[in-house]
């Protein structure tokens, strides 16, 4: 009896442990910035500008008119001067590569001849959008991203954006006026969820100003611009005048934006804790086609605040005027792109610019300059804008344009903490996107795997398969999730706790003997030490080091699913246990797979169970790994059971 | 809960007043009085930490003062 009494409680102990020891763990890699340098080797040309199959030859001056006809006829081209006033002194030239040569070999063959300067394709230079506003050069946020640029190919229209925030100053009703920036900018009906009314305005000043860096009225020889102006705007007040508000409330409205014709949900807020509801809102908004961004938060810390830190949201921290990460900013390892948001440490005006209301009087319309990742998150969502404007068909687009074409100020494109995949280029990601669109492939650089890192093992397998890509597991002894291994010792103390003395079986006899153990460690930890002999890095090391059901989960239902509560049920035991009833010899290794089964039905329940596909409610998802856990239990008691001699 | 700490203005979003810890979290202010607004003074607050509502401010969970002396 005292035996799996112990082993029970040492178990259940060991497993809290090692989740403190790991909790730990993080804070180390958190800190962890060492960044490589960066080269501009790392910033590939722009072949995009090239003119197809024309090239520009700059020959020293002095050359003769003979030298031309003699270099023309051995490159098999012909150039002819680019300016016929400038005659020959100009010495530049401009030729046609024949269908049949090499364009780079032939450049490289004119580079070598000695009355050549310099020759490389010709290039069109872009024209860049300044727009007429007044106060636009300031908006130095604006030219970081590359908007004159991106301004010629897109303004945003028929893109919608929800902003989720404190409201906008879009109507002039009863108290409220719009600001006079916001005159004829387009707004779609919206709702107001703190007061449940269908006046979304503004009585505190942060949503009108982010709505402001989204589509800000621009070219009306008033005020500032804004990104995607051209796009509508969806007020949704969700937060209220002290800028306050409940996940009830944002999740509805999150919903609700979703199913009104939103493109895009801006939300800059942050804090609570992890909310399965909105969680579910977030998946289902994606789900219906929806990019939502979030702001990292401002504490300056390692750790992305809810809701940016959700799976199916973008996370975007602040950069100051230089690119570089402003103090404020939070970042960690959920971070997928970094934005203007300003640092006003180096002076106001390295703050954010745009109209809004003062905050001491909703009807009074002032210029501030905010700083804060609520500053830089609509930037993200008016690049998103952008992009379904542009014709973006899916979240998964919109993302890996915005991720390919991002860039911090120095390192490589590597992933990073601060900075996610990089400082937004909203002309780059227009770029990426046509490339995507014309069947071309654009680079998202690899991020860590969640898992590898020691979070919660659900968090990665619903984690978007956008963002997510494979990197070496960690190789130490606690880079392996133990956890459901140490829940399932436990539980098997207990089941053995539940039979009589003469049909209980000795507790370490069991846990010790192969036939019992080996699927109890496949279906709990994997085949954990494939990690030590083969290559951690490799895809096929990486699936067969995960519990058996997340084989199962990734093999049938792939990345990015959530996960299937066929998979985390008692479904597999059950029937594998029928098998059992016939052949006595099999039953101690489905008992140990039952077993299993039940630590990491347990574990997961415990750790705050994930959103399950097709359950309805989230709530259901805890009662379901239970229940199923617990039939686990039962089948394995019955199979350990000794018969009574 | 009691929670000891220094009163501070921060200038992001639209300006916040936290409350720097001892306990080494910041914490959004809510409630108290107007006097509580005093940049660096040092206090005792008594008061709710609300661990669920998100804000604009980002900085912290909102601690609602009831009361507070100034230490």
């Amino acid at each position: 009896m005292r035996l799996p009494l112990v082993a029970a409680v040492c178990c259940l102990a060991l497993a809290g442990c090692h989740a403190m020891s790991q909790a730990g763990d993080d804070d180390v890699q958190l800190n962890d910035l060492t960044r490589p340098e960066w080269t501009s080797a790392d910033v590939p040309d722009d072949s995009s500008a090239w003119v197809p199959r024309q090239i520009v030859v700059d020959f020293k001056d002095g050359t003769t008119k003979a030298q031309f006809d003699r270099d023309e006829q051995a490159w098999g081209i012909d150039v002819e001067l680019a300016d016929q006033e400038e005659g020959v002194d100009s010495a530049i030239t401009v030729g046609t590569v024949g269908d049949e040569q090499d364009e780079q070999a032939l450049l490289e063959q004119i580079r070598q001849n000695p009355d050549v300067e310099v020759a490389e394709p010709l290039m069109t230079y872009q024209k860049s959008y300044l727009p007429n506003d007044p106060q636009f050069a300031r908006q130095w946020n604006l030219t970081m991203i590359n908007m004159p640029r991106a301004w010629e190919k897109t303004k945003g229209k028929g893109a919608v954006v929800a902003v989720l925030d404190t409201g906008i100053a879009y109507e002039d009703y009863g108290d409220f006026k719009q600001v006079p920036d916001l005159k004829g900018a387009k707004f779609v009906g919206g709702y107001d969820f703190v007061n449940q009314t269908s006046h979304p305005d503004d009585d505190h000043g942060h949503g009108t100003h982010v709505a402001g860096t989204i589509a800000q009225v621009t070219n009306n020889n008033q005020g500032v611009a804004g990104v995607a102006f051209e796009a509508s705007l969806m007020p949704v007040k969700v937060l209220d005048h002290f800028g306050s508000g409940n996940s009830a409330a944002i999740s509805d409205a999150i919903r609700w934006a979703a199913d009104h014709g939103a493109n895009v949900i801006n939300m800059s807020l942050g804090g609570g804790g992890r909310s399965a509801v909105m969680e579910n809102a977030i998946a289902y908004a994606r789900k219906k086609g929806v990019v939502v961004v979030c702001a990292a938060g401002n504490n300056g810390r390692g750790v992305v605040e809810f809701p940016a830190a959700y799976p199916g949201s973008v996370a975007v921290s602040a950069v100051g005027p230089t690119g570089q990460r402003a103090p404020y900013s939070s970042y960690g390892t959920a971070l997928d792109i970094a934005a203007p948001g300003g640092d006003k440490s180096r002076g106001d005006e390295f703050g954010i610019l745009q109209n809004t209301i003062d905050p001491q009087d909703p009807a009074k319309s002032v210029y501030a300059y905010y700083q804060g990742t609520s500053m830089a998150t609509p930037h993200v969502a008016a690049v998103a804008a952008l992009l379904f404007a542009a014709g973006a068909k899916s979240p998964d687009e919109v993302e890996k344009a915005l991720f390919s074409s991002a860039h911090p100020p120095q390192g490589t494109r590597a992933w990073s903490q601060e900075y996610g995949h990089g400082v937004l280029d909203a002309e780059g990601a227009l770029k990426a996107l046509k490339k995507l669109q014309g069947g071309q492939q654009v680079v998202v650089a690899e991020r860590p795997n969640p898992v590898a890192q020691g979070q919660e093992r659900i968090e990665s397998g619903s984690r978007s398969a956008g963002s997510t890509t494979l990197s070496p597991l960690g190789t130490g002894l606690f880079d392996i999730d133990w956890k459901p291994l140490i829940w399932a010792a436990g539980l098997l103390a207990f089941v053995l706790l539940t039979l009589g003395r003469k049909e209980r079986p000795g507790f370490l006899n069991i846990l010790f003997s192969p036939g019992f153990a080996v699927p109890l460690v496949l279906t709990t930890v994997g085949v954990f030490f494939a990690r030590w002999v083969g290559d951690p890095g490799s895809a096929s090391v990486q699936l067969i080091s995960l519990p058996i059901p997340e084989w199962l989960q990734k093999i049938i239902f792939g990345r990015g699913a959530l996960a299937s509560p066929i998979v985390y049920s008692a479904a597999i035991p059950l029937v594998l246990s029928l098998v059992a009833i016939k052949w006595k010899a099999v039953r101690p290794v489905v008992g140990g797979l039952a077993i299993g089964f039940a630590g990491i039905l347990g574990y997961t329940a415990w750790a705050k169970a994930p959103a399950l596909a097709w359950l309805p409610f989230t709530f259901l998802a805890i009662p379901w790994l239970v229940a199923n856990g617990l039939v686990c239990l039962f089948i394995a008691r019955a199979l350990l059971k000794k018969e009574k001699a | 809960m009691k929670v000891s700490g220094k009163v501070a203005f921060r200038d992001v979003e639209t300006g916040v007043w936290v409350l720097e810890g001892d306990d080494g979290r910041t914490y959004l202010l809510a409630g108290g009085d107007r006097k509580l607004k005093k940049n660096g003074a040092r206090i005792e607050a008594e008061g709710d930490v609300d661990g669920d509502s998100l804000t604009s401010a980002m900085v912290g969970p909102r601690l609602v003062v009831k009361s507070y002396k100034v230490l």
